[in-house]
């Protein structure tokens, strides 16, 4: 994978455009605790890689960011707006105080999982004009329009009336990123993209996340490929034990890792 | 020997020809069975989504009635059910007296009322449990993309629990055609009220019955036939690639 420029991103410590800002984020299952204050800036064109083996916390934290899990305890900024939380009597974890604040900031958080959780009845256009549509109110013909724009930025033609089970999962995925991305959304959040992907597959999604990522979109990426999280990305995060445990140009930080536990990681894997 | 004559000379009868005294009519026959079975799957299927949402309700209060509801109405015969509304109500002087008695002393309404009682029973249980088989992962994407709760219901969940609901709706469907032949055990004529009418008249119960059946069985055909293609068309996703 060859090394991207960005453009736009603005090298950490200026006080750029942020796109997205999580504070100190607690989260716990019971006693467990699987987060323990992770923290997290992206600003306009970052790509941020947040790698660390499986029960870090990466994915759990990911989905924090949107709510789909209750953090215990944190703040989150998106485009400069705080995401009203609070405590829910049911879990005393947090909740949105504003169910409308949070559908509205979740309209600028476009999510991609790990199994694609593209609507199956729904034909692959239907898919993606669903939510421009119902709930930005993007007008039919213009939401149209937008599908086929973004379905011809991730390589897929004439597939407008398939079926997702009809396609290859890397067709999925990409069907799956162009409907995040007819949100039009401030910041992309990638969950494991291509980790339920066959490997021959695996090539032709981060390729499409490494276009995006040359235009200069904001992406936060939990991913396990350190080709992508050392190329295309322009910050590593890398998380154990739900800490931080290191983070910072990918370049460095994973060829040089100062911290035992991302030596260990890395050596774990080939490359 | 099978009596042809008596099926041939007899036959407009179960279609709304003039037949006998009192006098059957157009609205007899085939017309009663199709109003009782399409009015009671209407109305029944009107009412079993939103008490299909109230049964998945995570708020007790809602869900309770309901699960209540469809135990009673699935857990007995739908003829008790028909007995009851019909002979059983007017044993009170405060249904005689109410508004209502005027439609419920009829046997149509109470035929109605019955069968689409019962039918919205087994079709709330149908699309709950399609309901709660909704895959998370999609119920994840509609929350990711910021759809509020009813939102997410009326585009997605919905709309594909009612096409996963389609292969056991058509069973419900069937079962309610056969199941309105009861009809005539309080005086309406459907097939079966037209084929015992025959029956008692000419003494010779095979062909009446015979033919009734047939008629049934026609009417089964035809409708798994409308299923398969409904199908094809609204679970076309489900089905294997063809190319």
């Amino acid at each position: 994978m060859k090394p991207i420029e960005h453009p736009n991103a603005v090298a950490a410590g200026q006080n750029g455009n942020i796109k997205l800002r999580v504070d100190e984020l607690f989260k716990s299952y019971g006693h467990h605790e699987v987060l323990k204050g992770v923290s997290l800036t992206a600003h306009g064109g970052d790509v941020i890689s947040i790698i660390g083996s499986s029960g870090s916390g990466k994915s759990t934290f990911l989905r924090c960011i949107n709510l789909l899990e209750q953090p215990n305890r944190g703040r989150i900024f998106v485009a400069g707006e705080e995401l009203a939380l609070v405590e829910d009597k049911r879990n005393h974890a947090l909740k949105a105080a504003e169910p409308k604040q949070l559908a509205r900031l979740r309209t600028k958080l476009a999510m991609v999982f790990q199994h694609f959780n593209l609507w199956a009845h729904m034909t692959v256009l239907e898919n993606i004009i669903e939510a421009p549509i119902h709930v930005l109110g993007v007008p039919r013909d213009e939401a149209v329009a937008r599908a086929k724009k973004y379905l011809e930025k991730v390589g897929l033609k004439g597939v407008e009336d398939k079926y997702p089970s009809h396609m290859s999962g890397g067709q999925q995925q990409r069907v799956a990123i162009a409907r995040a991305l007819a949100m039009e959304p401030e910041v992309m959040l990638f969950d494991e993209p291509t980790s339920a992907l066959d490997p021959e597959l695996v090539g032709e999604v981060l390729k499409v996340m490494q276009d995006l990522a040359r235009e200069g979109r904001t992406m936060v990426v939990v991913t396990h490929e350190m080709g992508f999280a050392r190329e295309v990305s322009n910050h590593v995060i890398f998380l154990h034990q739900g800490k931080i445990e290191e983070q910072g140009n990918p370049r460095e930080v994973l060829a040089n890792p100062k911290s035992e536990r991302l030596a260990q990681f890395l050596s774990g894997r080939l490359k | 020997m099978i009596d042809l004559n008596l099926i041939l000379e007899n036959l407009p009868s179960f279609f709304g020809g003039a037949y006998g005294e009192p006098v059957l009519s157009t609205s007899d026959g085939l017309v009663m069975t199709f109003q009782l079975l399409g009015l009671s799957l209407l109305l029944g299927l009107a009412l079993s989504v939103p008490l299909a949402l109230m049964r998945v309700s995570r708020n007790k209060w809602l869900a309770w009635p309901v699960w209540l509801y469809t135990y009673v109405f699935r857990g007995t015969p739908m003829l008790v059910q028909l007995f009851i509304f019909y002979y059983g109500l007017s044993q009170f002087d405060a249904v005689r007296d109410s508004w209502a008695w005027e439609y419920l002393q009829e046997a149509y309404v109470c035929a109605i009322l019955a069968f689409t009682l019962n039918t919205a029973a087994y079709t709330t249980e149908i699309i709950a449990g399609q309901i709660r088989n909704t895959h998370y992962g999609e119920i994840e994407a509609a929350k990711a993309v910021g759809m509020s709760r009813w939102l997410m219901m009326r585009r997605i969940v919905i709309p594909s629990a009612l096409r996963r609901a389609l292969p056991a709706y058509s069973n419900e469907v069937i079962m309610m055609l056969h199941g309105t032949s009861i009809a005539g055990l309080v005086t309406l004529a459907d097939l079966t009220g037209v084929a015992r009418r025959l029956y008692a008249d000419s003494y010779q119960p095979f062909e009446p019955f015979l033919m009734a059946g047939a008629l049934y069985l026609t009417f089964t055909f035809l409708f798994v036939w409308l299923f398969k293609r409904l199908e094809g068309r609204y679970l076309a996703y489900l089905a294997p690639r063809k190319h």
